[in-house]
Formats: C-alpha cells, structure tokens, sequence
C-alpha cells in the first residue's frame, strides 16, 4: 500500500464516537447501511487492490529523486559567458519550479486546516495561516509580476529594483 | 406439388383463389395447408403499420462504421498493452539513492512506459543539456568573432597598413618617364 501523508502537517480532529447505548430491540440502519458498503464497495475492491499487488510484487521498479548540483549564479558570471549564463538560468528555472510546489503545499496545509476545523477556523488555523501569508507574500514580491516569459535576468532587475527601494526608503 | 397428381394440386389452387367456397376447407383437401392470406397471424402489436418514408442512412451509418473500425484499429492494441504495463509491472516506488550508486537516467521516473520511452528514444537531459550548452557557445564565438571583424575592418580602414581596403595602383617604377622628363624633348 502507499505510504501514509504526514500526520504532523494535516492533524486528525479527535474522534467523536458516541458510546453505543441501545435501548431498543430494533435494528439499527447505520450499522445495516455501513455493512452494506463494506461488503458490496470496499471488499470488492480492496480484494482487486491486493491481486493487482500480489502479480506487481514480482515486477517491482525504483524511483529515485534527482539531487542537481549547485552552480554559479546569475551574478557571480563574467559578462559576455554565455555557457554560464546557461546554467544559471536552468538552476533558476528549477528553483521557480520548487517554490511553486512549495507555495501549493503551503495551500494545500491551510485548506485542509479549514475543512477540519469548519466554521471556527480563523482561531484555530491560525500558525497555517500566518505561514500561508508569508510564504505567499515572499513568493510574490520575488516572482511576483515577472509574468510567462520570467527568466533569471528579469528576477535579477526584480530584486535590484526592490533593494533600491529599500536603500530609498532607509535614506 | 411433387407428389401430388394433377387433379389435387388444381383443386389446391383453387382453394387458394376462393377459400371460402363450401368444398375448399383445409380438411376437404387433406395434404398440404393452404396459405389463408385472409386469416394470417398479424404480430404488429396494437400500433398501425406505417411505411415510413425516409432519406437513406446509408452514407452516415457507412461513415460511424468506418470510424469506429479506424479508432479501435489502433485504440484496442494501446488500451490492452497500457492495461497490461499497469497490471503486470506497475508504477515505480519512490527509493532514497544508494551510497556510491549514480542512476540511470530513466531511473528518475515514475511510470514504466516513460522509463522505457526516455531509455530507448529520448537523449539523457544530461546530453540535451551538453547540445544546448555546445550550441550556446558556438553562437557565442560566431558572435565574437563577427564583432572582431567589424573591429579589424575599421583599424585597417583607417590606417591602411593591413591586406584589407588595398586599392591597385600603378607601379612607379615601370612608368617611362622620358616624355617628360626634359622641358624641350
């Protein structure tokens, strides 16, 4: 079977069982309805799930997470080294990638926070949220507004201009 | 009416022309049940029996045939043989890299059909990148070199001392200057 998600990140609600109090001799329709799933949907399918393992088990492959090497940045290229200039925009547009997932992640924790906690989420939520609105705020001030064709230059002039900004405002 | 004689199958006949007539019941004539066209078992159900009038389908249902025949031509081998990968091999399971072990390339992939398709048909992304880093610096040195040209082109034109801009002129020494060389020759 897959592996579990992570269980610090998304948080069971504490269960909520009632204690099984029956007083009367009638049969109880939740208990008639939940067997009734189980064995005409989840038995079925779960015995398909275990065949399919079972001839897979025999055949089983490996996949492993690529780790890229770290290369000289945009600026620490000599003008005019083009190769360079290549490399840099590459770990680039692979950084853009991984802070893309990053912020999906970050969304997908919040929403799952508001659909656990239900109408009470905006005090219960509140470490998600504040980490949604910093990541969400870092990311945009850094790949902000660069639009379809960003590429590492323009991210480059991006942050100059927000450091000029910075130093205008310092002064 | 092979093994009837002549008189019976007559008689037959003209049962069938007029059946009501008193001597011409199916029992009088023994042999064979005439066709009653009059009495005949009409399975029509309760509606009325229309002859409808339509433009043919032929063309359209000939077209939908064909379609079908074409998609499924190639669409049931695909489906079976992606059915099969799935079923037998199965997707690939995420695994941390073993110490000293450089994967193949295919090995960072998930589903069997892409591993096979980037082993057997597509370039490593290793040598897609060498390609683009190898063209990247052959436009660079074309480049450089255009704009080194343009720079040789201007110096030589301006000092005129290089092999480029020489324009051919006479060559002194071959011109007879005796003509001229005395004012009353």
């Amino acid at each position: 079977m897959p592996a579990d998600y992570d269980k610090g990140a998304y948080p069971e609600p504490p269960r909520q069982t009632p204690v099984v109090d029956k007083q009367t001799a009638l049969p109880n329709p939740a208990l008639i309805l939940s067997k009734l799933f189980y064995y005409s949907v989840d038995l079925p399918v779960t015995t398909f799930r275990d065949a399919v393992d079972s001839i897979r088990a025999k055949n089983k492959i490996v996949y492993y997470h690529q780790k890229f090497r770290r290369v000289p940045d945009l600026t620490e290229c000599k003008e005019g080294d083009y190769p360079c200039y290549y490399e840099a925009e590459m770990q680039w547009r692979r950084d853009y990638k991984v802070d893309q997932e990053i912020v999906k992640v970050i969304q997908e924790r919040l929403r799952a926070c508001q659909q656990r906690e239900g109408h009470s989420y905006q005090q219960n939520c509140a470490k998600e949220i504040q980490q949604f609105n910093e990541v969400t705020k870092n990311f945009q001030s850094r790949y902000g507004d660069l639009g379809a064709y960003a590429s590492a230059r323009k991210c480059l002039m991006k942050q100059k201009e927000r450091m000029m900004a910075a130093q205008a405002q310092n002064a | 009416m092979v093994g009837m004689s002549a008189l019976r199958s007559v008689a037959a006949f003209a049962a069938r022309l007029s059946p009501l007539k008193s001597g011409n019941t199916a029992a009088n004539l023994l042999t064979r049940a005439i066709p009653r066209t009059d009495k005949v078992a009409v399975r029509w159900g309760h509606g009325k029996r229309l002859f409808v009038i339509k433009p043919s389908d032929y063309y359209d249902r000939r077209f939908l045939r064909l379609l079908q025949f074409y998609i499924l031509l190639t669409g049931v081998p695909v489906a079976i043989v992606v059915t099969g990968v799935n079923i037998f091999i199965g997707e690939a399971e995420l695994a941390e890299v073993p110490e000293g072990y450089e994967p193949e390339h295919w090995e960072y992939y998930k589903h069997p059909i892409t591993r096979w398709i980037t082993r057997n048909i597509y370039d490593s992304p290793v040598k897609d990148y060498e390609k683009m880093m190898a063209a990247v610096q052959i436009e660079k040195e074309k480049a450089d070199m255009r704009l080194t040209q343009l720079e040789v082109r201007r110096h030589m034109r301006q000092q005129g001392d290089g092999p480029w801009f020489q324009v051919p002129t006479l060559n002194k020494e071959l011109v007879d200057n005796s003509p001229k060389s005395s004012p009353d020759h």
